[in-house]
């Protein structure tokens, strides 16, 4: 008996051994068989995302031998895995209301909207309870159910929308049961457990004995899908390949079209692409250092101009259309509207009467540079918006006609001017207190009291015709962050952005 | 079925026949009220059969990750399944045997990841493997230093299946040893055996039955297991995915009818093995 226990123990032991050599060999087979040349991305993805995703991940990985991992599970589930592992590459949730939770909570860096979905009414293929209106669901033979309004983003939303309209009350009333989530009311109607429920519509596409209903009721009922970047991201450059993929109008985006998804303009693919922006020069030391850490994050290439706003506003009248521009001030930005239909303000920035250190002469307010023999350089009134506004400010001040006659040199942009002055070929010149900052040691700079009209304004905006929207707002996200804002402040800058409107705090 | 009293051995015909005409309405509600459950069971699994089809059903089997999911079951399972006897068989003799401090507080930790919700228990492994003691946390030693990564990979499965399976085969094997009279093993200890050769040579053959049952249990409550593997596991294709997270991939995606077929297939294998490991406990007792 004694050798026949141990014979079953040792029998056991090394069944074991085998079992376990069985699942690591299973699992060596599957990374080897991956055509992986780089650590594999590994995405949280909704559940209820699955049948696109898995056919953009088949596409994504034939396109660039790029292993993709998938965790499919419940958008809070996952989102509570993301806290506690800090691990991961990135996350795709039924809704982005839990982007928004996993930003504040700094466990998400970027977003990339992808597509939306509208609240609709489910019910069986042929509509046989014949519903056509918000109140037949409230009919005594019409089993309703509904997602949870705590716990689901269609539940959440419907509940909104319906309390603005005072309607909710008498829905939920006429609710026979409420679900854990979406798919377990259009699964209800499907197996007959009930006769209608309140879901998106695209999630009805993987239904096919179902079919909707649009109520004007519910019309304000979207959700968005979007995907986001986990902040903790060791590959964020991979990662972001993935979710431009995943976002590009003309790779991932058709998929999510063809599963009944609404998709809207987004970026055209590129493996890597190159985004054009004009920007005006006194911006370039407030946002070189940002571009540059956003480029390297994305891994795509942003082609920078930088030059006077009235060159760039030519250029662009000439036929040359960048993706953003970030105009020196709201004149400019003005001269192409058409271009840039929806601008946003970012900063502002005032001139200044910049002098030699210790100021010399003793200049100390604009009709001081009136004085004779007083080398004056000034801004090109047409060809950069500081010659713009000092021109104003002249005129505002009443010392056009008197100042003009020292003006010796005008520029295009402010740096060169402080050169000039650097170099004692200038005694005085009016320049934006930004184009100063870096020349605190042998310069000093005037402040121009009193006069509005010598503030500049610097917005921000992505053309209407950019191949790369989404990347350009992406970029416009990381410039307007507080790590940007920090830069901007310390090169002689003042925030216009609200912070309550800020999306990358 | 029948018992009969050896004292009434002989009696009259007509008290036999008295016995007998009072037995049937015992066993008709006895039997009425046990086919009760057995019909619900029945008529479970018929309304799956008739909610799919055949060709639903072989074409999940075809489906590699279908394929790759039932691997996966059976490995982890099985795994689990022998793991927890080998934890089990020294827990519950302890248990059994011997009274120590601290014996009711390991007793009552024994039952905890039977009473805890799952979902509660695979968010418990997550956060242990990802606590941050210091600098020290146990996921990133091992995967860094002893490149054996666990969190959302296959050692994650067996774990979530063992932590809950082992909890039943330790009961089970408690009560196994309960029923088992010390007196073999003391007698055994008087004749020289030390306590190691009375519990090989005694105890083990004697508890074989409820060793089986230990196992049977720990396997199906490992095929069962799903709240724990899909949040410390995942629900990976083709990597984590088990055939009970295939079948809420598939329902979240509104798949019913593969749904269904899949947990028809997991009915087969359970049936299958759990007939497998019951046999072999008849021919093991015999």
């Amino acid at each position: 008996m004694m050798n026949r226990t141990i014979a079953v123990m040792l029998g056991s032991a090394l069944l074991l051994i085998s079992l376990l050599a069985m699942l690591i060999r299973g699992d060596g087979n599957r990374s080897t068989t991956s055509t992986s040349h780089d650590k594999p991305l590994m995405v949280y993805c909704a559940a209820s995302n699955r049948a696109v995703m898995e056919q953009v991940r088949q596409a994504y990985e034939d396109e660039f031998q790029r292993s993709v991992q998938i965790q499919y599970g419940p958008s809070q589930t996952l989102l509570s895995s993301i806290e506690v592992t800090r691990d991961g590459d990135l996350y795709l949730p039924a809704d982005d209301s839990f982007l928004e939770i996993g930003r504040s909570k700094q466990l998400v860096a970027e977003i990339l909207p992808i597509a939306s979905m509208q609240a609709v009414v489910a019910v069986s293929k042929g509509n046989p309870k014949s519903i056509a209106t918000f109140a037949d669901l409230q009919s005594s033979n019409v089993r309703l159910v509904q997602a949870s309004p705590e716990g689901t983003a269609i539940g959440k939303v419907t509940k909104a929308i319906l309390t603005n309209l005072n309607r909710w009350e008498e829905l939920d009333r006429a609710t026979l049961a409420y679900r854990g989530t979406v798919n377990e009311v259009a699964n209800d109607i499907s197996v007959g457990a009930a006769d209608a429920g309140i879901v998106y519509d695209a999630v009805l596409h993987t239904y096919p004995g179902l079919e909707f209903l649009e109520l004007p009721e519910l019309s304000a009922g979207v959700s968005q899908v979007s995907i986001g970047v986990i902040a903790s991201t060791q590959q964020p450059q991979a990662a972001l390949h993935f979710a431009r993929y995943l976002s590009a109008r003309d790779r991932g985006l058709l998929r999510y079209a063809e599963h009944g998804f609404h998709t809207s303009a987004g970026d055209v693919w590129a493996d890597h692409p190159s985004l054009s922006l004009f920007a005006g020069s006194m911006l370039r030391p407030a946002i070189e250092e940002t571009i540059t850490a956003f480029e390297e994050r994305e891994g795509v290439s942003v082609d920078r101009v930088y030059n006077g706003c009235g060159i760039l506003v030519a250029q662009m009248k000439g036929g040359q259309h960048p993706d953003a521009y970030f105009a020196c001030d709201n004149e400019f930005m003005n001269q192409v509207h058409d271009l840039f239909p929806q601008p946003v303000e970012v900063s502002q920035n005032e001139l200044v009467i910049l002098v030699q250190k210790g100021n010399p002469l003793g200049i100390a307010r604009l009709s001081d540079l009136a004085r004779d023999g007083i080398r004056v350089g000034v801004g090109h009134e047409k060809q950069c918006a500081m010659g713009w506004l000092t021109q104003n400010t002249f005129r505002e001040a009443g010392v056009e006609q008197s100042v003009l006659p020292n003006v010796t040199v005008q520029s295009p942009t402010g740096d060169m001017l402080v050169n000039q002055l650097r170099t004692k070929s200038l005694d005085a010149a009016v320049v934006y207190l930004s184009n100063a900052a870096g020349s605190a040691d042998v310069l000093d700079a005037i402040r121009i009291d009193g006069l509005k009209c010598s503030i500049a304004t610097q917005p921000w905006a992505v053309s209407k015709e950019s191949r790369y929207p989404s990347t350009a707002e992406r970029l416009f996200t990381k410039l307007s962050s507080a790590d940007s804002k920090e830069i901007f402040a310390a090169e002689g800058f003042q925030w216009k952005i609200d912070p309550s409107k800020s999306v990358a705090e | 079925m029948t018992r009969t009293d050896p004292h009434r051995e002989g009696s009259k015909g007509i008290a036999s026949q008295r016995t007998r005409r009072s037995d049937a309405p015992f066993f008709l509600v006895m039997g009425g009220i046990s086919s009760c459950f057995l019909l619900l069971i029945l008529l479970l699994l018929l309304a799956d059969v008739l909610f799919t089809s055949w060709s639903d059903f072989s074409a999940a089997l075809r489906k590699p990750e279908i394929l790759a999911a039932m691997r996966l079951t059976l490995l982890s399972c099985t795994v689990a399944a022998l793991l927890s006897v080998w934890v089990a068989t020294p827990l519950g003799y302890l248990l059994s045997r011997f009274k120590f401090p601290g014996r009711i507080l390991i007793d009552t930790l024994v039952d905890i990841p039977i009473v805890l919700p799952p979902l509660v228990l695979g968010l418990s492994l997550l956060i242990l493997f990802h606590l941050s003691i210091g600098q020290w946390q146990l996921e990133s030693f091992l995967r860094d230093r002893l490149g054996f990564p666990v969190t959302f990979r296959w050692p994650a499965v067996v774990l979530a299946q063992f932590s809950v399976a082992c909890a039943f085969a330790v009961r089970t094997m408690r009560v196994t040893f309960d029923q088992m009279s010390p007196r073999c093993e003391e007698v055994a200890r008087t004749l020289g055996c030390s306590r190691a050769q009375a519990f090989l040579h005694i105890a083990l053959p004697q508890a074989w039955r409820g060793m089986i049952a230990a196992m049977t249990i720990a396997w199906a409550r490992a095929l069962g297991e799903f709240g724990p593997i899909l949040v410390f596991a995942g629900a990976t294709r083709m990597k984590t995915e088990v055939l009970s997270t295939t079948v809420f991939l598939e329902l979240s995606i509104g798949q019913l009818d593969a749904a269904v077929a899949v947990s028809l297939l997991m009915v087969v294998m359970a049936m299958a093995v759990l007939l497998i490991l019951r046999l072999l406990g008849a021919g093991v007792a015999a």
